[in-house]
């Protein structure tokens, strides 16, 4: 893998975060309970039902971050993904990895959710990782290493980790966009029908 | 004259006009200055070293202490002022934090300087006295909203005040800053939502 300037890497991560945060700001806060909790056209998730599975990846994240920038004190201003580390990341990205990955059960929420509660958290977690990507700055992001979700036994390089956990947040904000562009056009046929009825 | 100083300018001729020459000194103090979501601009405990002018994006001057209480005070916005006021006048170490709570764009100048024009502007002085007044006039209105208006009236005050507010700003700060909590909030939102 090449090497890339640790401050590109957290300026594009940083960048990536703030338009996730913007658009739960912007919008999906804005919408009543019915449009966070409508299943998408296809029978796939709701907004809700993405956003809640970003917070349950967050809530195993966050804290390990955390931890890792708490431990190291050392700087590096240079990143090198691991090949495993690529992998993942390349899995995640919604352009380069199509293929549909299956979630673990316990990253599947089920659909009668708080929504609003849901895009609360959503943001409240955004915001910390914002302050995460920060504080990355002046640390080495090759050193601090992050045990990933699933098992205990593969670790992840901290530059990878954040790379992983921001393309996933990339993937199903794409997905919960696509269930608001279905949303606004069922309220438009909807307003149009009760025109109709007038 | 570039469009931040010329917002600044709007808002100084409708507080107090001043002759050309006081405009030119008092416009030559000021300094762009751009942040990020969510940066802390002033910590509670430092004292205030900026006047700011908003020229783009939302920040909050909030309250927060050891048994983590947490009151947002004021919200500042384009265009007008930022920071916290009363550190800043008088120097002294802030009780209260200034932050972004969205990437913004301002002009500031600092303590030092503007002193210095007020010292040789009469009506510098006294567009600064006028300006303070109208800021503790709103603080006074905005005590009895609290004290007397009930969580609904409060948001529909807010909301009239503001109507932008609620694409800009999570809606947590919000609500912190009319005393409801987040709960309350949503279902206020419901009633309006569409």
């Amino acid at each position: 893998m090449k090497k890339i300037s640790t401050h590109a890497l957290l300026d594009a991560l940083e960048q990536q975060t703030e338009s996730h945060l913007f658009e739960a700001i912007h919008s999906f806060q804005n919408l009543n309970e019915k449009k966070l909790l409508q299943p998408a056209i296809n029978g796939g998730w709701s907004i809700a039902q993405c956003l809640e599975h970003l917070n349950r990846y967050g809530n195993y994240y966050l804290p390990e971050i955390k931890k890792g920038l708490e431990k190291d004190g050392s700087y590096n201003d240079e990143f090198k993904s691991t090949w495993l580390g690529n992998y993942f990341i390349k899995m995640m990205n919604a352009d380069s990895g199509k293929k549909k990955i299956k979630a673990f059960k316990e990253y599947s929420p089920a659909p009668n959710l708080d929504a609003p509660a849901v895009v609360a958290e959503f943001i409240q977690q955004q915001e910390t990782l914002l302050r995460y990507l920060r504080s990355a700055r002046n640390k080495d992001l090759n050193k601090i290493k992050i045990a990933i979700s699933i098992t205990r036994w593969i670790k992840l390089r901290l530059g990878d980790t954040l790379q992983f956990l921001i393309a996933h947040n990339e993937r199903h904000i794409r997905q919960a966009k696509r269930n608001l562009a279905q949303a606004n056009v069922t309220s438009t046929q909807s307003r149009m029908a009760i025109l109709a009825c007038i | 004259m570039p469009e931040p100083l010329q917002l600044l300018k709007n808002v100084v001729d409708a507080v107090h006009p001043l002759d050309p020459s006081e405009w030119d000194s008092l416009a030559a103090i000021w300094k762009p200055f751009k942040a990020k979501r969510k940066e802390i601009l002033t910590q509670a405990g430092q004292k205030e070293d900026h006047l700011y002018f908003v020229v783009d994006g939302v920040q909050r001057v909030f309250y927060f202490d050891e048994q983590q209480r947490e009151a947002t005070l004021v919200f500042t916005y384009a265009p007008s002022f930022g920071g916290v006021l009363d550190s800043f006048l008088s120097q002294q170490p802030s009780h209260y934090s200034y932050e972004t709570l969205t990437p913004s764009t301002f002009i500031r100048t600092s303590a030092r300087e503007l002193f210095q024009v007020i010292g040789s502007s009469r009506n510098v002085a006294t567009f600064v006295q006028k300006g303070t007044t109208q800021a503790m006039s709103g603080l006074l209105e905005r005590m009895v909203e609290l004290q007397c208006y009930s969580s609904e009236e409060k948001f529909k005050a807010l909301l009239k005040r503001s109507p932008h507010i609620l694409q800009l700003v999570p809606h947590k700060y919000l609500a912190n800053y009319i005393g409801i909590d987040a709960t309350n909030f949503s279902k206020l939102m419901n009633s309006i939502r569409i």
